[in-house]
């Protein structure tokens, strides 16, 4: 399941529980979301998820939201 | 140091999940034109392999001049280590993408700018700390401005970039303890298609990958286990599937498979690289389960063997557990266990290593990947030293003549001291002089057990204590009747008119045992009763290595003024009579 692989990995960079995500989840209500952790989540979802983002698309992964719409549209 | 492979989050885990309260600390700041923070836990991660807790500041971005200069709170006495990335991209735009525009005279000034921007900030760097530095040379440009006929001129570009990063080379060298990482080498070690991540170098001004990134950390902790003194001093040896293929006393001279063909010439391939190490100082040892008879057989007799008996300065060949073994040949070659690395293609001994001689490196060898097994070693990077003196090129001799006086040590069975006169030593203190400060600072880096205050010291600081008047520095040299054993102690004593303290007090492994510290220390206080001085202060700092030596100067006829489990103060006054030198010597040659 997309969602459940992409909380725990949010979970994981992030240092944040899983229960904390939602749809609203970005740089703007979680502290430790900063640009040197959004390039190590960013890098974690290629691996784990074995896509690719290109420079336009990593700077609009901003919200779980987001992330979760252009993770299913490449998988 | 298997967890490096893994993602960040585990390696910051790791991190944090470790103890690091009492770990000394190592003080890396890191001067740079680009963005390069997603190295910190790389960095912290190989720190915590070297028992040091990192404390990393990184200099402003793009502001390297004026970070060296004039920014007070960036570099540190206590900075152990300075980074410097200059990207030729930020640095000089118009040779890294406008070179073809250039014409030749442009190319020159451009040259002589950077130049002197590389000259201004490595000065600038020296003139406030004696740290390490870590100069991270220019890569050349993949696809070079004139194409394939680029590297055929000496004005187009590889040939300036060549110029540049051998200027760099050349302003390194004009100062101690500054050293050139070659990008261009961890650029082919990564692979260039996996080294840049274009999308973070136009995003963020970040140009390197994790791999590149976990690359140009383990490059830099080679000098730094051994600027603190943590790099590797011998390679224990399993031989059956590890030093030839097969086993000896199965398969016979003839069954096993070494050679400089297939299927031998991976072991072959091993050996040479064990014989490079041999030669760069690293002491050989074998730890093997077979008859004895039989591995010497192979050594001495088989035509394609490399490693020859000359070479192992002390085996362990019995059924035996390695465990014990290995203990012993610490013992035997007088080294500490951390100064171990453990070679064997069985993951039981590995494995059994690891959990009785935590201490010890171990290295295994995977089961049908002989023809790895010397990148393995070639790449483990534990053995890397600041310096290559001619005590390291003799080294494997010198503790092939230890074992063999332990050997002759076994023979006696009279008083220890008939023994010891057996030896025909002949002790030499002299004053330092300029070609011995690499072996003195090597001496300060690398030595645990017999050492009063474990301060670790470089070639700059050694010279400077040299040249300071109100400092002495002494060396000790030792030969007996089995070798020359070189420079084997040392002193720095600061002297003024009121005043003696000894900074250091040392003595090299191989040499403990013998008596030979009274004659430095005599020699110590005979200098500073020469000055006038009264008083002598000396300290002794605990550490979980030197503890042989707690009482060293209570022993000397010194008086306790502190002691505690950490520290101990003592002093030796104008009337105070000093122990004689042992009688056994059969010379001894002071400076006074």
């Amino acid at each position: 399941m997309i969602e459940e692989k992409l909380k725990k990995i949010m979970s994981k960079i992030l240092k944040i529980s899983v229960e904390d995500i939602t749809v609203d989840s970005s740089p703007d209500n979680i502290e430790t979301w900063d640009s040197l952790q959004h390039m190590n989540l960013v890098l974690g979802l290629e691996q784990n998820f074995n896509v690719s983002f290109d420079d336009e698309e990593i700077i609009q992964l901003l919200s779980y939201e987001i992330i979760l719409a252009t993770l299913e549209e490449k998988l | 140091m298997e967890i490096i492979n893994n993602p960040i989050s585990d390696i910051e885990d790791y991190i944090e999940n470790s103890d690091r309260n009492e770990l000394p600390e190592l003080n890396i700041v890191i001067i740079r034109n680009i963005t390069i923070e997603p190295i910190k836990p790389y960095l912290e991660y190989l720190s915590l392999c070297m028992e040091h807790k990192l404390n990393l500041k990184f200099g402003e971005y793009d502001n390297v001049i004026q970070d060296v200069l004039t920014n007070t709170e960036l570099l540190q006495n206590d900075t152990d280590c300075v980074m410097v990335f200059l990207k030729l991209e930020t640095l000089s735009p118009s040779l890294a993408y406008k070179f073809t525009e250039l014409d030749n005279n442009e190319v020159h000034k451009e040259v002589e700018l950077v130049k002197s921007y590389i000259h201004g900030t490595l000065s600038g760097i020296r003139s406030r700390v004696n740290a390490l530095i870590s100069w991270h040379g220019f890569e050349l440009p993949l696809y070079p401005a004139f194409g394939m006929i680029d590297f055929k001129d000496d004005s187009m570009q590889i040939a300036v970039i060549n110029e540049l990063n051998n200027y760099v080379k050349e302003q390194l060298s004009l100062y101690e303890n500054c050293f050139y990482i070659d990008l261009n080498n961890i650029r082919s070690l990564v692979g260039a298609k996996q080294y840049y991540d274009n999308r973070y170098w136009h995003i963020g001004k970040a140009p390197f990958t994790l791999d590149a990134l976990k690359e140009i950390s383990m490059s830099n902790f080679r000098l730094l286990r051994a600027l603190k003194g943590k790099n590797k001093k011998c390679l224990v040896l399993d031989c059956d599937n590890t030093l030839w293929g097969g086993i000896i006393g199965e398969d016979g001279l003839s069954g096993i498979k070494l050679s400089t063909n297939h299927p031998g010439s991976p072991f072959y391939e091993f050996q040479q690289e064990i014989l490079s190490l041999y030669h760069r100082g690293i002491i050989i040892a074998l730890c093997s389960k077979n008859n004895e008879d039989d591995v010497w057989n192979v050594l001495d007799n088989h035509p394609d063997m490399l490693i020859k008996r000359k070479h192992i300065s002390t085996a362990q060949i019995n059924w035996q557990n390695k465990a014990q073994n290995i203990q012993q040949i610490a013992l035997d070659l007088n080294i500490g266990m951390e100064s171990l690395v453990f070679i064997d293609d069985n993951e039981f001994e590995i494995n059994l290593v690891n959990e009785m001689l935590p201490d010890v490196q171990t290295i295994h060898l995977p089961k049908g990947k002989s023809v790895e097994y010397k990148t393995i070693l070639a790449s483990c990077g534990y053995f890397d030293t600041l310096s290559y003196t001619n005590e390291d090129k003799d080294r494997g001799l010198q503790y092939k003549a230890e074992s063999i006086r332990k050997n002759h040590h076994n023979n006696f069975c009279g008083n220890i001291d008939s023994y010891l006169e057996s030896l025909e030593m002949e002790v030499s203190v002299d004053i330092a002089e300029d070609f011995q400060i690499p072996r003195i600072a090597q001496l300060t880096q690398k030595t645990n057990q017999f050492n009063l205050t474990t301060k670790r010291y470089s070639e700059s600081d050694i010279k400077d204590y040299c040249e300071q008047s109100d400092y002495e520095v002494f060396t000790m040299k030792l030969n007996d009747r089995f070798g020359d054993l070189g420079i084997i102690g040392c002193s720095i004593i600061n002297i003024t008119d009121k005043n003696a303290v000894i900074d250091t007090f040392l003595l090299s492994c191989r040499a403990i045992g013998r008596g030979i510290e009274t004659v430095l220390l005599n020699s110590c206080i005979e200098k500073v009763r020469s000055n006038g001085v009264s008083e002598i202060n000396a300290f002794f700092k605990q550490t979980n290595k030197n503890s042989q030596v707690k009482n060293f100067y209570e022993n000397h006829n010194f008086i306790v003024i502190e002691q505690n489990d950490e520290e101990g103060h003592f002093t030796l006054g104008a009337n105070d009579s000093i122990p004689k030198n042992p009688s056994y010597f059969k010379h001894v040659k002071t400076t006074n």
